[in-house]
């Protein structure tokens, strides 16, 4: 590699002036040695370097000449996903989301002798729930506080590195996770807390494009990875706890210009949904989309998820349906279109996102082949919808504990308890959790030899506190709390729970002490992979929920492990790292000091 | 406790900062350096508490500072006494208005209105768990 050392004119300038320079990485600190990646500063003009508004200076350490393999990502290769074990091309896998890996040689006879091969530290606190991308012989990770690492993937070699400067005032209900980037041509995408995306060449890590998705400031912050397909890279806003308006964006992969924009509440009086809202609630509705979507090639659908209405808890000044929070969208991925919607949780009062994870998955349902939706819901149901057209099919629960609802009716609207509903004084003891069930803070796996989803999930109960609720832009806008009852008593605990997708029943489960809050990777080979709060990264037989290995991690497990094979061996790569404010509210709380490190595994021939 | 008012605040997004007259000076007696009785005023009134309560649990609670002790966590539990930002009353106002930088403490000043800033002052103080001594 050529060593390319240099500072980008303006940089020291930029630094002084800053308000923020105590932020910035001292000059001295940059490594300066022989092999190592060229450094530089923003290449952002240094002009009104006085104001304090400027964005913070990014570091990064490029590579020069570029790395990993020649060939675009071509659109083939997108769509063949996991289909090619060498790489790992989608956050979900491939665009059904299934996060199943070929790799056939992760056996449980063989998982015993899985070993470490290399691990990597993020230097970032806060859950590293990044879902890595591997292509090309390289992975690129992302760490909390949208740090972009190029590893060798083989190796776990730095290969070129960007930190975004984060504002110090970013507004994050949740954390400062960031699952992960998209890849499409010579380019990775990533969207940032800031509520930016950024287009850098996968093969120097230099920044292509960076466009402003929304004003941070408004209540706004992007945590999921992005989606490519075709010509257009997709991502989704969060913010639903400050009532900021969600949507859904398209934007050109070669000059990160606006596509299309679809808006996931009502932006005017005369859009139908608005009648879903008293008065005009849908102006503060919140109702983000902050995790990643699917797509189905078959009927060219793009299918993404909304969250929860804001204020959370307090519903009283938002009577209605509350359209599309807690929704599953069917789009037209060249213009946004929305082909039809099916709502999870109408009027939702728990905070119960429809944000997890998407399964495009054959169905069997009453001998017919159905091409369908599996989701378990955070609401603690598990969905199976005809994709095509939306249509339900059917609910069972997945969780073993579910209070708030009695069922769902033939259309699959929930049939409410009333006194589910947060109270001023609450006695009630309402389950799942408000962060559920499974969340879309992470992900699972389905094996289509066996029609299984694989879900995580936490199993615990809460009162839902209810209080005032005042709109005002970039401010919390949640209108109550949950009194964290279980998670309190230490009676939280956590579930894998292998769901059959034709019949909608648990096959079989594995217990953890502690609820489980890890992404999934399933395999040909009949071994799944995941981690616990405990901080170990286990392999469990997908027949049986059998526990097969460990390896303790140290730090919980809150990423997406993945597997992807390089010269005949197969690798699993697994994070680690929690953070203690979620993971004490879903009662995993736990002495473990955070700090994020992915640690890959690999068997010898 | 008395019935909460759940009418909507008026004027919030025009309300002035008055608090930021508070300023750095800190540690101050019961009397605001607004010229307000801060939450001295509140903390012998129910109603007032109360609608202190509601506001913390709106806007607070949930994903940040929780009602019982835990470890863990980036939020300060606010009815202990470690709280190196709100040793006093005032100091506990000049935080929620201005925030903290570099964490997720936003600054309310401006969007809660300061009346309600002390209500909620005075619900954490008539609430704290933290003996004199202890």
């Amino acid at each position: 590699m050529v060593v390319n050392f240099r500072i980008a004119p303006g940089v020291a300038a930029s630094v002084a002036a800053l308000a923020l320079a105590a932020a910035a990485p001292s000059v001295a600190e940059t490594p300066a040695s022989s092999g190592a990646p060229a450094i530089e500063g923003s290449s952002a003009p240094a002009a009104g370097a006085g104001a304090v508004s400027l964005p913070p200076t990014p570091t990064a350490w490029y590579a020069d000449p570029g790395v990993g393999a020649a060939a675009p990502v071509s659109p083939d290769m997108l769509a063949k996903g996991t289909e090619d074990p060498a790489g790992w091309l989608h956050y979900g896998g491939g665009y059904r989301n299934f996060r199943y890996s070929p790799v056939s040689s992760l056996t449980p006879a063989s998982v015993p002798h899985l070993h470490a091969a290399w691990s990597a530290p993020t230097g970032t606190t806060g859950q590293f729930e990044g879902s890595p991308i591997v292509y090309g012989g390289v992975m690129y990770l992302t760490t909390s506080y949208d740090r972009l690492f190029a590893l060798d993937a083989k190796t776990g070699r730095f290969l070129w590195r960007y930190d975004v400067q984060l504002p110090d005032d970013l507004r994050l209900c949740c954390g400062p996770a960031n699952r992960g980037v998209a890849i499409a041509g010579d380019h990775v995408f990533m969207a940032t807390l800031d509520a930016h995306l950024i287009a850098f060449d996968r093969r120097t890590g230099r920044v292509a494009w960076n466009t402003t998705i929304a004003n941070y400031k408004d209540g706004y912050s992007v945590t999921s990875a992005p989606l490519v397909v075709g010509g257009l890279v997709y991502t989704g806003v969060a913010g639903g706890e400050f009532g900021a308006p969600g949507f859904v964006d398209a934007y050109d992969i070669v000059t990160g210009k606006l596509a299309w924009r679809i808006n996931t509440v009502p932006t005017d009086a005369a859009d139908p949904a608005a009648k879903t809202w008293a008065g005009d609630s849908w102006k503060s509705g919140g109702s983000p989309a902050w995790t990643t979507g699917a797509y189905d090639a078959g009927t060219d659908t793009l299918f993404w998820t909304v969250g929860n209405p804001s204020p959370d808890w307090n519903g009283d000044k938002r009577a209605g349906d509350n359209l599309y929070s807690d929704s599953v969208l069917a789009l037209d991925p060249h213009t946004g279109r929305m082909k039809w919607h099916f709502q999870f949780t109408p009027h939702d009062m728990w905070d119960y996102d429809g944000n997890t994870q998407l399964f495009l998955v054959d169905a069997m349902v009453g001998g017919k082949p159905v091409k369908a939706i599996a989701q378990p819901d955070r609401n603690g149901f598990f969905y199976l919808l005809d994709r095509s057209n939306g249509h339900f099919i059917r609910a069972t629960q997945y969780v073993e504990q579910l209070t708030w609802a009695k069922g769902v009716d033939a259309q699959g609207r929930p049939i409410v308890d009333p006194t589910a509903a947060p109270q001023e004084n609450p006695t009630a003891r309402v389950c799942p959790s408000n962060l559920g069930g499974m969340n879309g803070s992470w992900s699972g796996a389905y094996d289509p030899k066996q029609g299984l989803v694989f879900a995580p999930s936490i199993e615990a109960c809460q009162e839902y506190v209810k209080g005032i609720a005042v709109y005002v832009k970039g401010v919390p806008f949640m209108g109550g709390m949950p009194n964290t009852v279980d998670a309190d008593a230490g009676k939280a605990y956590g579930l894998l729970s292998a769901i059959d997708v034709n019949t909608g029943q648990v096959k079989w489960r594995y217990r953890d002490p502690r609820p489980m809050m890890s992404g999934v990777v399933a395999t040909a080979g009949g071994v799944l992979f995941t981690s616990t709060m405990e901080g170990e990264a286990i392999a469990v037989d997908q027949a049986t929920g059998k526990r097969l290995w460990s390896f303790r991690m140290g730090g919980s497990g809150r990423g997406q492990p993945i597997v992807y094979q390089i010269d005949g061996k197969p690798y699993v790569a697994v994070p680690s790292g929690g953070w203690s404010s979620i993971d004490t509210l879903a009662g995993a709380g736990s002495m473990q000091p955070e700090g994020g490190h992915l640690f890959v595994f690999s068997l010898d021939p | 406790m008395s019935k909460i008012d759940w009418a909507p605040l008026a004027g919030v997004a025009a309300m002035a900062s008055v608090g930021m007259a508070v300023g750095l000076a800190l540690g101050g007696g019961a009397r605001a350096q607004d010229g307000s009785d801060g939450a001295q005023a509140y903390m012998n009134s129910p109603p007032d508490v109360a609608r202190g309560r509601a506001i913390f649990v709106g806007t607070c609670g949930a994903y940040c500072h929780k009602m019982t002790e835990t470890r863990g966590g980036d939020a300060p539990f606010l009815f202990g006494c470690d709280l190196p930002l709100a040793k006093t009353d005032q100091m506990m106002f000049h935080t929620i208005t201005h925030g903290v930088a570099g964490t997720r403490m936003v600054a309310f000043g401006g969007a809660i209105p300061d009346d309600d800033i002390w209500r909620i002052v005075a619900y954490l103080k008539t609430n704290s768990q933290c003996k004199p001594g202890g």
